[in-house]
């Protein structure tokens, strides 16, 4: 007698450098709250979302990860199960727009190859710090072929226009015959081994 | 008396200047130059001295008198200052060496591992914010962490499921997973009966949808 409660799962992965906002940016989706103090994230977290789509239930298992270099050996064994990787960098910290290379580069060494990427240009609501120029954002989006948004999450600009956008894109190019979601395998791999249940 | 003071291995050296002595005057100049002390010079001007005035008082022989005396005070000049220098440096030297020496004593008294490699860290035992747990042990705790704020949300949403009527109560039998209940009675036993009711609807509601469960909890992050 199992309920269904959603009709796909998808697996998103934010990265970028520490402090750019991906968790605030992840909280203002999945709370759709914004809080000011500033939380180091301890290596890897997650929060999920049911979404929306095409008549579609979606749910969205979103992937926070640590920019600090400290835990990149664990952030990096998540990326391969991720359908969506979101990359995010500060437009008034130039340090983290130039790093974007570095982590463009990590995505193609760890995630799948098929994985749908975004570009985050973040703290868009501080414009009178901002040192990255939105062209600049576009223009990198544009070399790599990959989706480009000025976001706040404090402001609540575009946070929920890009995860859905991202979630569309995935849901694109998922074959037509839906899966059932009871067996809906999403597995990260990733250098973890995955655990079984035990709760049944 | 106008021994350069000498020491150690030196005394050696000074020894044998003792036993040239003894042999006499010409005795110095069969010494090694670099042995040679002014008191040697002495000696060789006496016997070379004693040598000119055999030759008697040949103008020739006057003229040259006054050119080896000038050779020997250039000689005594030279070897004076040559001692003294060694003598200097070796001041220098045991200066030195006794400074490295204490310097050691006191680096290896204050830091043990001064010698670092280029890639190592200090860690101070006594700071209670040490680093001391290893990468893979976070990782191991973070999977866990992971694991049951997946399993939370999922048992949560049963419960929503279950609150809002969409799976109604009692279907099937959780008979099977008493033992469950019974452990679950017996860990709560200070919580009150409503509680008790919510964990046995729990449990059961688990056990009745096992499958969902079980295809959620392998789409979860490992």
């Amino acid at each position: 007698m199992a309920k269904k409660t959603y009709d796909l799962l998808f697996k998103l992965l934010l990265i970028g450098d520490s402090g750019v906002g991906k968790t605030c940016v992840l909280f203002r989706f999945s709370d759709d709250a914004f809080n000011t103090t500033f939380i180091s994230t301890i290596g890897i977290d997650f929060k999920i979302k049911t979404v929306e789509l095409q008549g579609k239930k979606i749910k969205l298992q979103i992937w926070d990860t640590a920019g600090q270099e400290r835990f990149h050996t664990i952030t990096t064994s998540y990326y391969r199960g991720a359908m969506g990787i979101m990359l995010v960098y500060d437009i008034t910290n130039g340090k983290s727009f130039e790093n974007i290379s570095k982590w463009l580069r990590n995505i193609d060494e760890h995630a799948n190859e098929d994985v749908e990427r975004m570009l985050l240009g973040n703290k868009c609501d501080m414009d009178d710090k901002r040192v990255v120029p939105k062209g600049k954002g576009e223009q990198i989006a544009r070399e790599h072929g990959i989706r480009f948004f000025e976001t706040s999450a404090k402001a609540n600009i575009n946070i929920e226009k890009a995860f859905l956008t991202l979630a569309e894109d995935i849901l694109r190019k998922t074959p037509v015959k839906e899966p059932n979601s009871e067996n809906v395998d999403i597995s990260s791999g990733g250098g973890v081994t995955g655990w079984k249940s035990k709760c049944c | 008396m106008e021994e350069p003071p000498l020491r150690e291995e030196e005394e050696e050296e000074e020894d044998e200047g003792d036993e040239g002595d003894e042999a006499g005057p010409e005795g110095a100049l069969g010494k090694s130059p670099f042995q040679l002390t002014t008191e040697d010079v002495y000696d060789i001007s006496y016997v070379m001295g004693r040598e000119l005035m055999a030759l008697g008082s040949d103008p020739r022989v006057t003229q040259l008198q006054f050119k080896i005396v000038r050779v020997l005070e250039m000689l005594e000049t030279l070897v004076n200052e040559g001692n003294l220098t060694v003598e200097e440096l070796r001041m220098e030297r045991d200066h030195l060496r006794k400074e490295v020496e204490g310097l050691r004593r006191e680096g290896s008294a204050a830091s043990p591992e001064v010698n670092l490699g280029p890639d190592k860290m200090v860690i101070d035992l006594t700071d209670p914010n040490r680093p001391r747990f290893t990468l893979q042990e976070l990782r191991d705790v973070l999977q866990e962490r992971n694991k049951l704020k997946s399993q939370l949300l999922v048992v949560q949403e049963e419960l929503q499921c279950y609150k809002s009527g969409l799976i109604p109560p009692r279907e099937g039998s959780g008979r099977r997973r008493e033992k469950d209940v019974l452990v679950a009675r017996a860990s709560s036993a200070s919580s009150n009966k409503e509680e008790k009711t919510i964990i046995r609807k729990l449990i059961s509601e688990l056990h009745l949808h096992g499958s969902c469960c079980q295809g959620r909890e392998e789409g979860l992050p490992s």
